[in-house]
């Protein structure tokens, strides 16, 4: 280390005329305060300790080329250190091997889903440090990785648990941590392009000022939009070509100005803990090994060289305690990363990463370094390193001043030539920017225009000529020597966007994509953990390349290619395990359900794009098969676990792995929590599942396992002891019930083989009788009641014609109804009697009562339309005429049963009602006699009125007609017609005195009107036939006296 | 060229067309007085007149005093015949920064991304027209016109875009009894401002370009790439050249997309430049208080409005755009575009009500007046928007904001006039 080692001697001169210069500018600039003059000195004395230190710091800033070619010289050219410590968490360091068979950009990864002493909802953690190419630590590791015989590497930084421990630990402080753009180490959103998923980053090396106003009054100094431009244009361009010393210092500089200025309190407490961290274990390892301090290189970030805590630097023996970890199990890994994704996880623009990538191009070619890659570590062995001579750029043209900060920007103009290469002359010298430049613009111009084209923007060369004008142009306004990329992006997005994009991409993506554009790593076979292998074999066999990383459809026919059959068992399984919305594979036809096996099935695959997801799953086991038992069994047998979620977990195996035992296993435990259930709940579900599963294994030749049986038969004698308390309990809903009394019905027969009892159910049912006041349980328990003969239907419809009768008892109908509706999921019989209740209730509720119980209903047959619907269809299609015409002489079945039972009904009160069979006197039988020798006037009488006759003899009739009709009223209209023939009796006396018969008028009635209307169960209900049409006849006769006469003198003559 | 025949239409029609013209001419200051000498009048920098004549003054008077100190401490390199350089005509719009070495503070004067700025004025100076595009209000023309102000000092070469406006107002005209009396010449034809523009090198704006019919807007396609206009009536000197520093700014407001589309020859050669809404409460409350003290100045009176009805202003503009953007159909969003210059329209009404009607202060009531009595264009669509949106969001304000009273007098201020109108 020569130059350190000069650096080291003449350090008080050297930084001498810094300081004499800063000094003089806060003189020039600043009015009078002391403060500025402290601060500004405390920088240079923050340098001056930082490269005085033995262990050779070398400060970086994150994703910067600059650094990591610089440390890429200082590697090849500088004396090999013995040790290179590295700001990265301590444990990380594990997955390192890994890295050999990998694609950059990739991902160091820890993981935990299970943890130890945070918040519960903070689970799973995950922790990412994404590693590029061009990054310093990246180049480290290559180098410590293919010189390992020369070369250790120790991350020292705090462990990954630590992290979380340095959080505050409240629910929510994570997600605030995630989610905080301007906090620490970033954030990451659920994007689409995003590889990491909900990790936290971690990152070396980051100098984004979190001190909100620093930021403001710098990027708008500068004019520039975000840090990571300033960062480029006043740091990151100018340093690249510096020597080793003058990049440390001036790093040093940056570093403690923006440690000083530009953090937050929170940032500051944090970095100083993990300062306290870096430096215990750094002790800590040289004196294990007993090394010196001066044989070793210390890379972190800018802003801890000016580290205030007390157990900085080898020379003071202090040193913190480490704090303990918690019993959080991390897994590690290596996952792929991106581009896109590492600036969204660290909350940069789009395109920085891509910028970075290009400049560090073109400082190597421009330096002639060549760089370490993962070839370097993968062929260790290859040890003759290319070591091209590091040509220092000799072409130093001269340019704009580098303004490192406002301070130092002031003082730029005065020149003083130093021959030390000293910080000084550094910062006054105009920065070395590397050529070819120009050539460069000029063939970005052509080729965005050429890109503009394809994506459907109007673009000529004329727009390139004006994009390379309007970029110089910006770049001169912006004080810059020579337009930047963010120039030439801006000259192409002014005249190149019109006023619509007209394709997907616009020209800010089409920038992005010519300067670098997304570029994503790619884990390779050999760094995969074994699950992850195991996928990559089995998966071999389909047609398409798992390493691509575009979309493939796999196309699987399983008659042609029975061999995919084993794949596609196995991307069922990992479908299961990723979820339905993975991104990594996705059916596009075909599904897995029991008992079904699809003959072709396709499928969208895209592992090697996304890896990410199968490497973590990879951390739980070492085969799917393995993993998917696990996920099993945890859902089946966790604390919260109920008896569907074991029959769930019973189903997917039977599903996705054909494992018997397990099944059992399930199985049995299901059985075990159903004895423990204590609600009726998930009746209804447990109810679907087991039907299925019966049906199920019927179909195979094993027929139904013993668990199963096991299942039904406890099932059975469960639901049947819980039946009375359902009913009784508010809290049970009618459908849990019906989900009970489902399973009870349905299952019966197999649970009665299995020894249980039909009693048990009686009796349940019998004692629930009493418990319940609720009319839609009352109805189901009926429904059930009657399924067991206990009751009877013409009870039930009794009970209805009742409660239909009273205008406050109806109200209630409608929740009986919805009984009788749920229970039609255990029994289709009751379908005919929800058809009669149903019209009745179209029939005689009143709008009021029935209006607002139509959505209910119509809502509560909807879920049932594919399985109750159909049955109640069918009866009703039965039961109504088919044609419209038929529909006048209709008569609903259940008015038809009644009126032959009302036939028999009037008999009797006939009978009961008559004093005595009379027994007709001589005239009257005389009489009879006549009319029934001469029928016919009573025969056209009886046409004219419509009324069919029937003639008996008179021994035999013991009821005349006649008679009968003037002895019984059952009409309204007939008692009326009775009355006024007794009021005007002339006609009747002169009829019967032409007849020949004594008149005898009973003087009352014999039975009140009121009466017989109150026997009419429904005032508009055709009871009988005959007698209104008799009374009509009686009317007829007083209305029209000539008939009569006529017909009396015609039965004279 | 149509142009011959177009003559003979208009010698027809002569009086009115002639009218027009002239009034168009009035229109720009008083380098229209002597069309045929631009080069006399390139050099003596227009003399607007006295501030206290006009209503509203251009950029260029307004900030002339600032413009003259710029142009003296200006040593960058201009391009053509720039009066600054474009980093100083960059400080001049977006205000200094206190790292540049200015001995004076300029303020700013557009309120938006400085990239954006930047790549109008770098348009200006290449070969291209700038084209400013975006919704109503966001200070496209505003921006325009600082820009002509810095770049050449004068900022009334307007052409107005409208339905009606035709190629003459663009290319020339003729003054018909000159015609009659003396023949076409030069002296009997009347110059468009751009045409001016072109002869003074100047910067010729036409505003809201979209709002002409297509044939119309495509006369700029010769001017834009040759850079003279040809004027085939007459037989010599029969070609107007544009002097270098010329160029065109034009506006155009993306509502009206559609309605008359740019041909593709056009789209070319200008360079789209789009303004977006601000939506960044600082600066938008910055805009909001420099345009309404500009405007109230008029009025000879500075107001002070307090900090807590400012809040409630933009809280209620963001809400606002917030369901706008939400809505599923127009008739679900208010008529307006919610820009800022609606903002500052309702502010200014407010202050202008408190000052002349009321307690001579504003108050949360005449905010909440004139926001509705502002935004609500149409009865019954935007009434009921308003009134869903009031009880929606700003009640919730006013029950969340309890300890501030402010809150409760803007939402019952807004409910008060709401009902007012429904009557």
């Amino acid at each position: 280390m020569p130059q350190s080692q000069k650096s080291r001697t003449i350090a008080q001169d050297r930084f001498a005329p810094l300081r004499g210069q800063l000094l003089a500018a806060v003189q020039a600039f600043s009015q009078g305060t002391r403060t500025i003059d402290k601060m500004l000195a405390a920088i240079v004395d923050d340098m001056e300790r930082a490269t005085n230190e033995p262990v050779e710091i070398f400060p970086v800033a994150h994703h910067s080329p600059a650094a990591a070619i610089q440390i890429l010289r200082r590697l090849q050219d500088g004396p090999t250190p013995k040790v290179i410590f590295v700001e990265l968490c301590e444990d990380l360091q594990s997955v390192l091997p890994g890295l050999a068979d990998c694609q950059l950009p990739i991902a160091l990864q820890s993981f935990a889903t299970e943890t130890a002493g945070f918040p519960p909802d903070w689970s799973p953690l995950t922790v990412v440090a994404p590693l590029t190419e061009f990054s310093a630590e990246f180049q480290a590791i290559a180098y410590a990785l293919s010189h390992p015989e020369q070369t250790q590497l120790v991350f020292v930084d705090r462990s990954v648990d630590h992290i979380f421990q340095w959080l505050p630990q409240q629910e929510g402080a994570l997600a605030e941590a995630l989610g905080h753009q301007e906090d620490e180490e970033g954030i990451s959103e659920e994007a689409n392009e995003n590889l990491h998923g909900t990790a936290y980053g971690v990152q070396m090396g980051r100098m984004e000022p979190t001190f909100e106003g620093f930021q403001e009054v710098l990027l708008s100094n500068a004019r520039v939009r975000h840090f990571s431009e300033w960062w480029d244009q006043y740091v990151e361009s100018s340093i690249v070509g510096a020597d080793y010393q003058t990049y440390r210092e001036v790093m040093c500089l940056v570093g403690s100005l923006i440690r000083r200025l530009g953090q937050s309190k929170e940032r500051l407490e944090n970095d100083r803990k993990r300062e306290r961290y870096m430096w215990a274990r750094i002790k800590e390892h040289l004196a294990q090994h007993k090394l010196q301090p001066e044989e070793t290189l210390f890379i972190c970030g800018a802003a801890h060289t000016a580290s205030d805590v007390d157990s900085f630097g080898t020379q003071t023996p202090h040193r913190d305690p480490i704090p303990p970890r918690t019993q959080t199990k991390w897994l590690y890994g290596i996952i792929p990363s991106s581009f896109r994704s590492i600036e969204q996880q660290f909350g940069m623009p789009d395109g920085t990463i891509s910028l970075a990538e290009n400049a560090w191009k073109r400082s190597q070619e421009a330096l002639g370094l060549r760089s370490l890659g993962i070839k370097d570590i993968k062929d260790i062995k290859d040890t003759p390193q290319a070591k091209p001579a590091p040509k220092k750029s000799t072409k130093k043209t001269p340019a704009k001043a580098d303004p490192t900060d406002k301070e130092d920007a002031s003082s730029s103009p005065i020149t003083s030539v130093s021959t030390v290469p000293d910080v000084l002359g550094f910062l006054q010298r105009p920065p070395q920017l590397l050529e070819q430049d120009e050539e460069q613009l000029l063939r970005w111009c052509v080729e965005i225009v050429s890109m503009a084209r394809e994506n459907g923007y109007l673009a000529s060369t004329a727009d390139a000529i004006a994009i390379y004008q309007t970029a110089i142009l910006l770049g001169r306004m912006r004080n810059r020597r020579h337009p930047s990329p963010y120039d030439f992006q801006d000259a192409a997005i002014t005249c190149l966007e019109k006023d619509r994009t007209p394709k997907k991409r616009n020209v800010r993506r089409l920038c992005e994509i010519l300067l670098g554009g997304d570029r994503s790593g790619h884990v390779g076979y050999s760094s995969l953990p074994p699950l992850a292998q195991d996928v990559y074999d089995r998966l071999s066999a389909l047609p398409v390349t798992l390493k691509g990383k575009t979309v493939q459809r796999a196309l699987m026919d399983f008659r042609q290619n029975p061999e995919y059959t084993a794949c596609s068992d196995l991307l069922w399984r990992l479908h299961y395990l990723l979820g339905k919305n993975n991104s990594l594979i996705r059916p596009i036809m075909g599904e897995r359900t029991l008992g079904q096996r699809a003959l072709q099935e396709s499928w969208d695959i895209s592992i090697g794009k996304y890896q990410a997801p199968l490497i973590q799953l990879a951390y739980e086991g070492a085969s799917i098969e393995q993993v998917l038992e696990r996920r099993l069994l945890q859902h089946a047998f966790s604390s919260k676990a109920r008896t569907v979620q074991a029959l769930e977990a019973t189903e997917d195996s039977l599903l996705y792995l054909e494992a018997r035992r397990l099944t059992q296993r399930l199985g049995e435990h299901a059985n075990d929590l159903l004895v423990q259930e204590l609600g009726a709940d998930a009746a209804q579900d447990i109810f679907e599942r087991i039907r299925r599963l019966v049906h199920y294994y019927r179909s195979t030749p094993e027929g139904l396992p013993p668990w199963l049986q096991h299942f039904v038969a406890t099932g059975y004698s469960h639901f049947s002891t819980m039946l009375p308390e359902a009913f009784s309990d508010r809290g049970t809903s009618p459908q849990q019930i019906s989900g009970m009394l489902a399973f009870i019905f349905t299952l019966e027969s197999l649970a009665l083989s299995m020894g249980c009892e039909r009693s048990q159910l009686m009796i349940a049912i019998k004692q629930s009788a009493s418990l319940t006041q609720d009319p839609e349980k009352l109805g189901i328990l009926w429904a059930a009641e009657w399924l067991l003969s206990v009751r009877d239907i013409d009870e039930i419809r009794n009970f209805f014609d009742h409660l239909l009768q009273n205008p406050l008892t109806l109200v209630a109908f409608p929740r009986y109804l919805d009984g009788f509706l749920l229970a039609l999921t255990f029994t289709p019989l009751v379908s005919r009697l929800i058809v009669e209740l149903l019209s009745k209730a179209f029939e005689r509720l009143p709008d009021r009562v029935l209006m607002p119980w139509l959505p209910s209903l119509l809502m509560g047959l909807q879920p049932h339309r594919d399985t109750l619907l159909p049955s109640i269809l069918q009866e009703v299609a039965q039961i109504y005429p088919k044609a419209s015409k038929e529909l006048d002489a209709w008569i609903a079945p259940w008015y038809r049963e009644r009126r032959k039972r009302n036939a028999v009904i009037p008999t009797t009160i006939v009978q009961e009602i008559r004093p005595a069979p009379s027994v007709l006197s001589n005239e009257e039988r005389n009489v009879f006699q006549l009319m029934a020798d001469h029928p016919q006037t009573t025969d056209a009488l009886a046409h004219l009125f419509g009324v069919a006759t029937t003639w008996r003899s008179p021994e035999t009739a013991e009821a005349p007609n006649i008679s009968t009709a003037s002895s019984v009223f059952h009409d309204e209209r007939e008692v009326g017609a009775h009355a006024l023939l007794r009021h005007h009796p002339q006609t009747t006396d002169a009829l019967a005195s032409l007849l020949r018969l004594p008149p005898s008028w009973p003087t009352e009635p014999t039975h009140a009107p009121s009466d017989l209307v109150s026997a009419m169960p429904h005032p508009n209900a055709v009871t009988e036939d005959l007698e209104p049409e008799a009374a009509a006849a009686a009317a007829l006769l007083h209305n029209h006296p000539q008939a009569l006469t006529a017909l009396v003198k015609h039965l004279t003559n | 060229m149509a142009k011959k025949k177009a003559l003979v239409q208009e010698a027809t029609e002569a009086q009115t067309v002639t009218e027009t013209q002239a009034e168009i001419a009035a229109a720009s200051t008083e380098a229209t007085a002597k069309p045929s000498a631009p080069t006399e009048a390139a050099a003596k920098p227009s003399t607007p007149p006295k501030a206290e004549e006009n209503l509203r003054e251009p950029a260029e008077v307004k900030y002339a005093e600032e413009l003259a100190w710029l142009e003296s401490v200006d040593t960058g390199n201009k391009p053509f015949s720039w009066r600054l350089s474009p980093r100083m005509i960059r400080t001049f719009i977006l205000g200094t920064q206190p790292g540049e070495k200015l001995a004076r503070k300029i303020d700013q004067k557009f309120f938006g991304d400085a990239t954006l700025v930047e790549r109008a004025i770098v348009t200006l100076a290449s070969d291209r027209g700038l084209l400013l595009i975006g919704d109503p209000g966001t200070g496209k023309s505003w921006l325009a016109e600082l820009l002509a102000a810095a770049i050449c000092g004068n900022s009334t070469h307007v052409v107005q875009g409208t339905a009606g406006t035709t190629e003459d107002q663009i290319k020339y005209s003729w003054n018909v009894a000159l015609v009659i009396s003396q023949g076409q010449s030069r002296d009997s034809m009347i110059a468009s401002p751009m045409m001016k523009a072109m002869q003074l090198g100047q910067m010729g704006r036409f505003e809201e370009l979209t709002r002409c019919t297509s044939d119309v807007q495509d006369a700029l396609i010769s001017i834009l790439s040759e850079k003279y206009i040809a004027i085939p009536e007459l037989s010599t000197n029969n070609v107007v050249f544009a002097r270098p520093g010329f160029n065109i700014i034009g506006t155009a407001n993306s509502r009206d997309r559609g309605v008359n589309d740019l041909s593709s020859a056009l789209k070319r050669r200008f360079n789209f430049i789009h303004i977006p809404i601000v939506t960044n409460k600082k600066s938008e409350r910055e805009i909001v208080m420099f345009r309404t003290r500009d405007l109230l100045r008029r009025n000879n009176f500075d107001i002070d409005v307090p900090a807590a009805l400012m809040d409630i202003l933009l809280q209620t503009f963001a809400d606002m755009r917030e369901s706008a953007a939400a809505a599923a159909s127009d008739d679900q969003r208010l008529e307006s575009s919610l820009s800022t210059a609606e903002q500052i329209g309702v502010l200014e009404d407010a202050i202008l009500y408190g000052n002349f009607f009321g307690e001579k202060q504003l108050t949360a009531n005449a905010l909440a007046r004139s926001m509705i009595g502002g935004l609500v264009r149409r009865v019954p669509e935007d009434l009921s928007v308003m009134n869903k949106f009031w009880h929606a969001v700003v009640e919730k304000h006013a029950k969340e904001n309890k300890k501030d009273n402010t809150w409760k007098e803007f939402s019952e201020g807004g409910k008060s006039i709401m009902s007012d109108m429904s009557k």
